[in-house]
């Protein structure tokens, strides 16, 4: 997608019209485009206005289930949130550009660009061809230290693809690992890029169990280390 | 055409005439930004005053896009448990708290449709249902209020497709892709009005930020 044709894109991503693989995209967009970003902060802040015409009274139970809740809530700090930020724009082309690596180390010779770049589109194709099917159905959880982590899962496409969002970003030395858990046995399913607190995986094979995410060594470890960052269960 | 011909078009619902405010999200906006940086420092009470100022909104916008309000209960309860867990992200120079809260609300929104409703059966059933006009529910709830006031007369103001694009998008919670699919335009030609629209909706509503 070229800058012209993604800036046009800004009305939609303020209106949240944007599928997910358009949104990684055009936050990557946002963070290189200092005017972008003022204009989408308007745009989104008019839309937020279109709010006020929905008024409506809440449920009268609604306002004590919500206090009592955030009594036994806690609150994360603004730390985790600036990482978050900065990092969410950039998850989408360092999950591209980290497939381009790893495909670079393995083959290491000249004239392999070509089956490179066909790698990559292949895969971002099976992504988002695995958002789109019809039958597509999504599992979030909450990241411990914000962020958060979805499942997307195609019985039809026989894949799945993991999104980890804002979570806090690692040092260089350590990176996010995904693992598969049945019956107790967790089972390598990849690891991110060192310090990437954004990225996105495909899984093919959807079957049951959980999804859990472990921060490990840059390059991954044969076992999850304590704690489970978070746990997503996999219909 | 008269003086009074102009003036009675420019207001065009025979109410009192409005001005754009030239503030983001109009008078309870420095209240909501005070209580959300105190909320941000565990402060309970102005997480209280916080709920009473945008629970309604947050519910309502909610209960506009699941149109179940059992459903939007349980999504509206997450939204403001997650502006208490998350106020110390809130950051004032990238736009008002009221906006933030609802971005917030408004995307938890969509994402539980998206997730629960397979895109092109949504797509279908809303075509099949030709009553479902979500700017007609907007003028019916239209209340006294100078912000919702204002909202309705800038939504009035756009051209019937950059009106369209928007309240299908905003309030309905469909992609642009559907969007273009359930008016019957082209993929561009909705991108295009959904971003011409809103700068028209920001200009109409005095929008400034920073």
């Amino acid at each position: 997608m070229t800058g012209v044709d993604i800036h046009a894109l800004a009305g939609a991503y303020a209106l949240d019209a944007l599928d997910d693989v358009e949104r990684a995209a055009f936050r990557r967009h946002l963070a290189q485009c200092e005017a972008c970003a003022i204009e989408v902060t308007e745009l989104c802040e008019t839309a937020a206005r279109l709010a006020d015409a929905t008024a409506a009274a809440p449920p009268p139970q609604l306002r004590g289930r919500v206090l009592a809740e955030i009594t036994r809530t806690r609150q994360v700090g603004p730390a985790s949130a600036d990482t978050g930020r900065a990092r969410a724009g950039t998850g989408w082309r360092r999950w591209a550009a980290g497939a381009v690596a790893a495909a670079v180390l393995a083959i290491a010779a000249s004239g392999v660009t070509y089956v490179i770049q066909e790698d990559r589109v292949r895969q971002a194709g099976q992504v988002q061809a695995v958002l789109a099917a019809p039958d597509a159905v999504v599992q979030r959880a909450p990241a411990k230290g914000g962020g958060e982590v979805a499942v997307w899962t195609s019985q039809s496409r026989a894949a799945r693809v993991v999104m980890l969002d804002g979570l806090l970003a690692p040092d260089a030395e350590h990176a996010y690992q995904l693992w598969f858990i049945r019956d107790n046995t967790p089972t390598d399913a990849g690891t991110l890029g060192a310090g990437m607190g954004n990225g996105v995986r495909l899984l093919e094979g959807v079957s049951g169990g959980s999804l859990a995410v472990t921060l490990e060594p840059a390059g991954g470890s044969v076992a999850p280390h304590e704690p489970l960052l978070a746990t997503v269960p996999l219909g | 055409m008269s003086r009074d011909g102009d003036a009675g078009a420019e207001r065009g619902t025979g109410g009192p005439p409005l001005r754009a405010v030239p503030t983001t999200a109009a008078a309870d906006a420095p209240d909501a930004d005070a209580l959300l940086r105190a909320v941000a420092r565990g402060d309970e009470r102005a997480f209280a005053g916080l709920y009473d100022l945008l629970a309604p909104r947050v519910y309502g916008l909610v209960r506009r896009v699941l149109r179940d309000p059992a459903q939007a209960e349980e999504v509206a309860q997450e939204v403001l448990v997650e502006v208490w867990r998350t106020a110390a992200r809130f950051d004032p120079a990238r736009g008002s708290a009221a906006s933030w809260v609802f971005t917030i609300a408004h995307r938890r929104a969509v994402d539980r449709v998206r997730a629960e409703q397979a895109g092109a059966d949504r797509v279908r059933r809303v075509a099949a249902s030709s009553a479902e006009t979500p700017y007609d529910d907007v003028v019916d709830q239209a209340t006294t209020r100078l912000e919702q006031q204002q909202v309705r007369r800038c939504l009035k103001a756009l051209t019937e497709l950059q009106r369209e694009a928007i309240t299908l998008a905003y309030y309905g919670g469909y992609t642009y892709r559907e969007v273009a699919e359930l008016v019957g335009a082209a993929l561009p030609t909705v991108k295009t009005r959904m971003r011409d629209g809103l700068i028209r909706m920001r200009d109409c509503l005095g929008v400034s930020v920073g």
